[in-house]
This record gives structure tokens, C-alpha cells and sequence, in this order.
């Protein structure tokens, strides 16, 4: 089968689909395009929400409207138009295909690289799966394990009617709906995301993991997550996948909010690898993520680990409060870029309690005309005694036109506190290539090695089987990237 | 207050100025100056470091100087040090205060306003080229009404024997002083030359110091260029040198401030050719409410380059101190090798530190490095003192003595080096 034709059959799938879905499916609907207060009110009816919440969209939307898009960032990209953005559309049902053999062969390669299961190979595409191993299943037992434990762990839109005290107490606690630009925007329209509340002294049993979340598997544009991990407790969440991810929408907006009281710890872990355009630098997703959690508690602690080779622009800051004595914030980030691909992220650490704790590793890595930027904050209040921070990060740059660049703010008001900062900007040795090539690895093998050595910090803090295939990520988002 | 004075200062100069291309480029300066303002902290540049405390104060330019000047010469740190001095009070040049020693005539050490009549072809070729006007609103409002300044020319393959001191006074003995000198270095080729700039201050009024420098360095020529600033008293300086160099030449550059009010110090590197090695020091002691702001800019524009860059600060009392450091490494700047580092102490609960070291890169083939440290004293080498006997207030005196006098040292005149040691110690 020439490729040509392997084209036309997709293309008349998903024509066919598409057409599907619009003449039986006659309940899902979709807002008029364009963002107004009746879109607002719109959504919010939709999901049948109570009238606080709805007041909550509607004050987020009256103040993005006083706001500008920020300018400081240190890319640019063309203006995103509002009007001409659906905000609601109601899951859609997504194209069925038979078999993996109606899928891109590009992405099956991928996949293959990756080593990802052919089960999971069939989700990712949209195969139809085998209803023995149909993920629904498994993730039923997972549920009934989770409920037992009391551990609360459903889509959002879910939890407003089901926990309403929960949600109305922590939504936008962190991430206040005014905090910024992007932030107002996804309060006002937010389409759904996850909610998770472990309750007083549960370790969670298990990783959680959008995957794993049957109502909300199509990750929406707008998203929203918040996770309360309550005193002595312990939850690891996962969010994304390693597999590349198609997706119709240019922009994505979401708000992620994380509460610990006293003891528990939150360890959040992100792989994104959206669309990244093409290598021209058309297309490919924007990436504009409000991040922050709050160590409320005492000892209690929030552990961001990000590894971040998609989409056309990343731009975001997982940040912590560190708000409770001896509370501690950690940051491990990972952010390939290649091609035309731009990313801005970095974290913001905020020492305001008494011995707290921070440490950020940041490692980048640019290949082709792309730019990397790691900006990050690390401000320690006048009260926050004896508090610590430890600031690490190093930028690679493969090909002559990429650029690295670094923006720390350090902010100290305190002469108790301690705060070390080091960065560094380096290529790949000629040596290091050479004594691989030497010993029969080509170069792009090479490459790949000797980034996942660079790498390899923040590789070991996630979890184990999304670690190995992290690192085979990066060799496949490097592609291409020599000679 | 202020920008009214300026504004009728300059409508004074305006009236009775005489055509020509100088006084465009003042035009152009003030329209500059006119358009954009003072800066205020939503400027990313000036995020930390507020002015707004200097708007509402009545400065004014004056050349009036008072007896108390002269004294205050003889006590100054130069007063033994064989050099050629430049002395100008409230941005005038004083003749009798200064004493150039410098016997070989093809040398040119004066003032700006001698040399752009005297020296017209070289000022013409390098006034105003080095530090822009466009977006530093300061720099245009020193362009548009700047007094006077040290003029130093050093021809192809010459070298100035002695150091060059060039000694900013304010005297805010009668009224609140605002003073715009302006400064042009040129070494040729081959030349090499050491030169001081230092500020210092009398009186019981509140001053306001404006400098800008321009420095070009022509290939393989070594400069060596110190800042010594020691302004007491109620006294603000905003001081911006821009330092173009060209192949391999060689500058070794420190920075020492010691007092005032509030100090803005803007030093920015720029090489335009292949092979420079540049070396930027700085000391910043800050004590009561002070607050000094050191933004460094090194820029390479050309493969094969070094710089190497070292600030340390010293935050006393309620004092607050600012660090901006950027090495930008521009595109085909291959093999560049950049090192920042930025050391500091918090002796007080109240005194804070803002820094913020930053690169930016678009060639691959480099190795740079930056990092900043926020702290107090290392335990170790405390406890190393302490366990052979030596009380806590003495082994911290010793030990802060260490830190500061690391970048002292670096300054290639032993008896100026001396007498700052002994300086940095009373101040400690």
C-alpha cells in the first residue's frame, strides 16, 4: 500500500467520522464560536453547576476582559484570536478505527521506538480494543481499591456535585481566578479536568494517572486540576504520556492547583508531548500552563517533575508556596526542544515559612532554531528563617542556530537563609561523540546518550515505568537534529 | 521638581546654543529624554532600584565651588599617589586642582570641552557613538545637558606612564547639586593606559550624580579602568559607562562602591572583535538604608572571546543591594567562553538582595557558567579561627576583611590598594 493511498484511507475515516458524528449524535453540542459572558453562563449550564461556581466563571471572565496578554515573555508568537475559539464542545465521540493497520505508520514507528504495549499502542490511536483488556475494566478494580482507601479521585465536574464543600473550598485557592492572563481565562471557561482529595494519613496505593480516568479522557483545552492532600498523606500523580498527541486545538490554557497540610506530600509528574508543528515551525500547539501548589502544612511537601518535548511554545512556571514550616519544594525539569520550538519555563519557589526547603533542577536542551529559557524565582521572605535553596540549571545546545537562555530572579530578605544559584551552557563534546562513534554508536545514538546522561537527575525522579520511556523520548524528539 | 528644572535648563542652553551637529545631537537627546521620562520600576531594568524618592527634590546644575573642596582633595585616597589628575567639582573643571604629569604631548589628557575644539576630528568620530541614547532616558538627559568630563586620547603604540585619575566632586554645601559629567577614553592601537574614575562628595545638601562614559578600545590595546565610589551624605549617582572593544584587547575592570544614597551603576561590555579578554570585578558595601544596583552587560559579538566576571556585596543594617549580571553570546559567536559569579552576604535581618544572573546564548560552541550565592560567613573557616583562639568578633572581622579585600587586590596599584584595604577595613 503506497502512502499516498494509506493517506486517502485515513482522510476518508475520518471524513466519514466526522460526518458521523454530526448527523446521529444530535445531543452534543457546541457553543458558537467566540467568548462571551452568555458563553460562560453557556458552559456552566451545560454542567449543571451550582450558581456559585457560575458566579466564580463570571468574575474571572469581568476581570480577563480588564486584562492584556503579557508581553515579558522572551518569545514571540502570532496573537491568538478569542472570538474565533469553540469553548464548549461536548466530548466528541473520537474516530474508530479496526486495526492498527489504518494508522500513520510514522506514529507506529514512534510507538515502537517508545516501546509502548500494543494494547496501549490501540488506545493511544483510537483502535477499538479487545474488551478483555479494555482499559475500562482495569480501571474499574483500580477504582474500588482507591474507594476503599477513601480516596477521592474524579473529573472535576463530577466533584462540584458530589464534594461541593471540598471544591468550593480549595478551587482557585492557589491559583486565584485573577492570578493572570491565562489563569482568568481558564476559570471563566474551563471545560473539566481531575479532582483528588486523599484523606488524613493515606498513602495512595497506587499512581494516579489521568490514563487511568474513564469520564475525562479527552484532555480538554481548558483544564483543571486540584489535588488536596490532606495531613499525613501521600499521592504520586502522573499527567500526560509519552506517546505523541494529536490534537485539534492551537491553545491550552490549564490551571493545575495543589494543596498538602501538615506531612503529606504531593509528587506531581507531567510528560507532554503535543503536536510541535512541523519542521518548518508551522503549527503545533501553544502550551500556556498556570502550575502552583502550596505546602499549607507543616513538613509537608510538593515535588514538580516535568519533562517537556512537545508543542510548539511551552511556556510555564510550576511553582511552590512554601508556606508551612519546614515545608520543602522541589523542582525537576527536563525541556527538549527542536526545530522551531520554543520554551519558557522555569518555577517560582516562595520561602515564607521557617525552614523551608527548595531545590530546582532544570535541564535544557536545544537542537535546530530553537530557543530554550529557564526563568525562575527564588524569593525568601523576611520571616522565613533559616530557609535553604539549591538552583542547578545547565543548558545543551546541538546545532548552531538553537539558543539557551537563563533568567533567575533571587530575591533574599532574610540573613538567615541561604541561596546558591549555578548555571551552565555547554555543547556535546567533539570528544564524548568521538569515543561513541569510536566504539561503533553512530551520532544520533550518541546523541541520545549522552543527553540522557545529562538528563539523567531528573529522569530518576519519575516514576519508574514512565522513565524508561521518557528517555527513549528523547532520543525521538532529537531526531533529525545532526548533520 | 526635578524635570521641571531639567526641562528649563535646557530651554536655557537651547536659546543660546549655536548651530551644529553637536547641538543636534543634544536635540535629539532631549526629545529622547522628553518622550520616554525617568524610568520607574515597571521597566524590567529597574524592577529593584526606584527613583522616585530624587523626582520631587530640587536639584540643580551649578559651578559654584566652595573652600571645603580642597580639603576634602588632601584627604581623599589620591592625595600621595603619583598620578595625573583630573578634578572637576559639580561637573566643571577645576585647572588648579588638577596636575597632568604625562611628559609625551601626542598624549591627550583634558577635559571634553577643550578636546571637542582642540581635538575635533576624534571627537567627532567616537562622541556619542558607543552609549545609546534610545531607550535610556538617563543617558539622553546627560547627552542634552552634560557639563563637562575627562577627555583622554592615547594614540597608536603609546603607553601613559602613570595612572589617570579622573576625581568627580560634588559640593552640596549651598544647595541640592545635580551634576551631568561625561567622560571619552579612546586608546588606539597597541596603547595601554590605567585609569581612575572616582566620586566623591562635601556638603550638607543632597546631590545628584549623572555619568556617562564612553570608552572604545582599539585593537590589542590594554586598559585598565577602576570605579571607586565613596559618596557620603545625601547623595544619589546613576553612572552608565559602555565599553566598545575591538580585537584582542585586553581590559581589566573594577568596581568599588562604598557609599551613597542610592548608587545605579550600568556597565556595559561590547566586542566587536576576535580574541578580547575581558575581567569585570565588583565590590558593593552597603550599610543603613543605601541601596546600590550593579546591572553588568557583557556582549559577544565576535567568536573567541573571554570574560570573566566577579561581584560581591556585603549587606548591612537595612541596606539593600541589587545584582543584574547578563552575558549575551550572539549568533556565530563561536568558542566564547563566559563566566559570571555573584557572592553575597546578609550581615542583618533587615538587609535584602535581589540578584538576578542571567544568559543568553545563540551560538552552540561555548561554555558558560554563571552562578550567585546568599549567605552568612562559612562555618568552617569560623570555627577553623575560633579553635586557635580567636574571639568571634575578630575571626568575622577577618574573614568579611578576606571576602571584600579578594576584589580590592585586583586593582594594579599597590598604593591605592593599601589604602582601600584599610578603608574596606574601618568600614566593616
Amino acid at each position: 500500500m503506497s502512502e499516498n493511498q494509506e493517506v486517502d484511507i485515513i482522510d476518508e475515516v475520518i471524513s466519514q467520522d466526522y460526518k458521523y458524528g454530526f448527523s446521529t449524535d444530535i445531543e452534543m453540542e457546541t457553543a458558537p464560536m467566540g467568548l462571551s459572558e452568555e458563553i460562560v453562563r453557556f458552559i456552566s449550564a451545560k454542567k449543571n453547576e451550582p450558581e456559585w461556581l457560575l458566579e466564580w466563571r463570571l468574575k474571572a471572565y469581568r476581570y480577563w476582559l480588564t486584562l492584556k496578554e503579557p508581553t515579558w515573555q522572551n518569545f514571540r508568537y502570532p496573537k491568538v484570536n478569542y472570538q474565533d475559539i469553540i469553548f464548549y464542545a461536548a466530548p466528541k465521540q473520537k474516530i474508530t478505527l479496526d486495526s492498527l493497520d489504518q494508522v500513520d505508520p510514522e506514529l507506529l514507528k514512534t510507538f515502537e521506538k517508545l516501546g509502548i504495549s500494543l494494547t496501549e499502542q490501540k488506545r493511544l490511536t483510537g483502535v477499538a480494543v479487545d474488551a478483555v483488556f479494555d482499559s475500562v475494566s482495569i480501571a474499574t478494580t483500580f477504582k474500588d481499591q482507591l474507594k476503599e482507601k477513601g480516596v477521592i479521585f474524579c473529573a472535576i465536574s463530577e466533584a462540584v456535585h458530589e464534594h461541593p464543600e471540598l471544591v468550593r473550598k480549595y478551587l482557585g485557592s492557589v491559583v486565584p481566578a485573577t492570578d493572570n492572563y491565562y489563569a482568568a481565562l481558564n476559570s471563566a471557561v474551563f471545560s473539566d479536568g481531575s479532582f483528588v482529595y486523599i484523606p488524613k494519613g493515606v498513602r495512595c496505593p497506587m499512581e494516579l494517572s489521568t490514563y487511568f480516568r474513564i469520564n475525562a479522557e479527552n484532555t480538554g483545552q481548558f483544564e483543571r486540576t486540584l489535588i488536596i492532600a490532606d495531613d499525613n498523606s501521600y499521592v504520586s500523580y502522573l499527567e500526560g504520556c509519552t506517546a505523541p498527541m494529536r490534537d485539534e486545538n492551537q491553545l491550552h490554557a490549564a490551571v493545575v492547583e495543589l494543596v498538602t497540610h501538615d506531612h503529606a506530600e504531593i509528587k506531581y509528574s507531567t510528560v507532554q508531548n503535543w503536536y510541535p508543528g512541523d519542521k518548518e515551525g508551522k503549527g503545533g500547539i501553544y502550551n500556556f500552563v498556570t502550575k502552583r501548589g502550596i505546602c499549607e502544612g507543616s513538613h509537608s511537601k510538593i515535588s514538580w517533575t516535568q519533562v517537556e518535548t512537545g508543542s510548539a511554545i511551552t511556556w510555564k512556571y510550576p511553582s511552590c508556596i512554601l508556606k508551612g514550616d519546614y515545608s520543602t519544594g522541589e523542582f525537576f525539569s527536563v525541556a527538549v526542544t527542536n526545530n522551531h520550538q520554543l520554551a519558557d519555563t522555569g518555577t517560582k519557589m516562595v520561602h515564607i515559612g521557617k525552614h523551608t526547603k527548595s531545590r530546582i533542577v532544570s535541564k535544557g536542551i536545544s537542537a535546530g532554531k530553537s530557543h530554550n529559557t529557564y526563568r525562575g524565582l527564588v524569593k525568601v521572605n523576611k520571616k522565613a528563617e533559616k530557609s535553604r535553596n539549591h538552583t542547578q540549571c545547565d543548558s545543551m545546545l546541538i546545532g548552531d542556530r538553537s539558543g539557551a537562555h537563563t533568567f533567575p530572579y533571587i530575591e533574599v530578605n532574610n540573613n538567615t537563609s541561604q541561596v546558591e544559584h549555578e548555571a551552565s551552557t555547554s555543547k556535546i563534546g567533539e570528544d564524548q561523540l568521538f569515543y561513541c562513534n569510536q566504539r561503533g554508536i553512530g551520532t544520533e545514538e550518541a546523541i541520545g546518550l549522552i543527553v540522557n546522561g545529562f538528563c539523567k537527575e531528573v529522569l530518576n525522579q519519575l516514576p519508574m515505568e514512565f522513565a524508561v520511556e521518557a528517555q527513549k523520548l528523547l532520543a525521538v524528539s532529537l531526531e533529525g537534529s545532526v548533520g | 521638581m526635578l524635570l521641571e528644572n531639567i526641562k528649563s535648563e535646557y530651554n536655557q542652553y537651547k536659546n543660546q546654543a549655536e548651530e551644529s551637529a553637536f547641538f543636534q545631537l543634544r536635540e535629539k537627546a532631549f526629545a529622547e529624554f522628553d518622550k520616554s521620562g525617568f524610568p520607574t520600576i515597571k521597566n524590567e531594568e529597574w524592577k529593584y532600584t526606584n527613583l522616585k524618592s530624587i523626582f520631587d527634590k530640587n536639584f540643580k546644575s551649578t559651578c559654584v565651588s566652595s573652600a571645603s573642596v580642597k580639603n576634602l582633595l588632601v584627604d581623599s585616597l589620591f592625595n600621595s599617589i603619583k598620578a595625573n589628575k583630573l578634578v572637576f567639582v559639580n561637573g566643571s573643571f577645576n585647572p588648579e586642582l588638577s596636575s597632568i604629569i604625562e611628559k609625551d604631548s601626542a598624549i591627550v589628557i583634558s577635559n571634553l570641552a577643550k578636546a571637542r575644539k582642540e581635538n575635533t576630528i576624534v571627537f567627532d568620530a567616537h562622541f556619542g557613538n558607543y552609549a545609546k541614547i534610545e531607550n535610556e532616558s538617563l543617558n539622553a538627559m546627560n547627552t542634552a545637558l552634560m557639563s563637562d568630563g575627562a577627555f583622554v586620547y592615547v594614540p597608536s603604540n603609546k603607553k601613559v606612564e602613570n595612572p589617570i585619575i579622573i576625581i568627580n566632586v560634588v559640593d552640596a554645601n549651598d544647595m541640592n547639586v545635580l551634576s551631568q559629567p561625561r567622560n571619552l577614553i579612546i586608546l588606539e592601537k597597541n596603547a595601554e593606559a590605567c585609569i581612575v574614575e572616582s566620586y566623591i562628595s562635601v556638603g550638607v545638601n543632597a546631590s545628584f550624580i549623572n555619568v556617562v562614559n564612553e570608552i572604545y578600545v582599539n585593537e590589542n590595546a590594554h586598559l585598565e579602568h577602576y570605579k571607586i565610589q565613596q559618596q557620603t551624605g545625601e547623595s544619589y549617582q546613576n553612572n552608565y559607562t559602555q565599553i566598545f572593544q575591538e580585537a584582542n584587547t585586553n581590559i581589566n575592570q573594577v568596581t568599588l562602591t562604598l557609599d551613597g544614597t542610592m548608587v545605579r551603576n550600568n556597565l556595559h561590555f561590547y566586542m566587536n572583535g576576535k580574541n578580547c579578554d575581558t575581567l569585570l570585578y565588583g565590590l558593593y558595601i552597603t550599610e543603613g538604608s543605601n541601596h546600590i544596583d550593579n546591572h553588568t552587560r557583557v556582549d559577544h559579538a565576535m567568536p573567541n572571546c573571554q570574560s570573566n566576571e566577579l561581584y560581591k556585596g556585603i549587606m548591612k543594617d537595612k541596606s539593600t543591594a541589587v545584582f543584574n549580571g547578563k552575558i549575551m553570546v550572539h549568533l556565530d559567536a563561536q568558542k566564547t567562553n563566559a563566566y559570571q559569579r555573584n557572592q553575597n552576604v546578609l550581615l542583618d535581618p533587615e538587609a535584602s538582595i535581589n540578584t538576578k544572573p542571567q544568559l543568553e546564548i545563540f551560538a552552540d560552541d561555548v561554555k558558560c557558567t554563571h552562578g550567585a550565592t546568599i549567605g552568612q560567613l562559612d562555618e568552617e573557616p569560623m570555627f577553623y579561627l575560633r579553635s586557635r583562639g580567636i574571639p568571634e568578633d575578630v575571626a568575622r572581622k577577618m574573614l568579611l576583611n578576606a571576602f571584600a579585600d579578594d576584589i580590592a587586590e585586583k586593582i594594579k596599584i599597590p598604593e591605592l590598594v593599601g589604602l582601600l584595604e584599610q578603608l574596606i577595613e574601618e568600614k566593616l
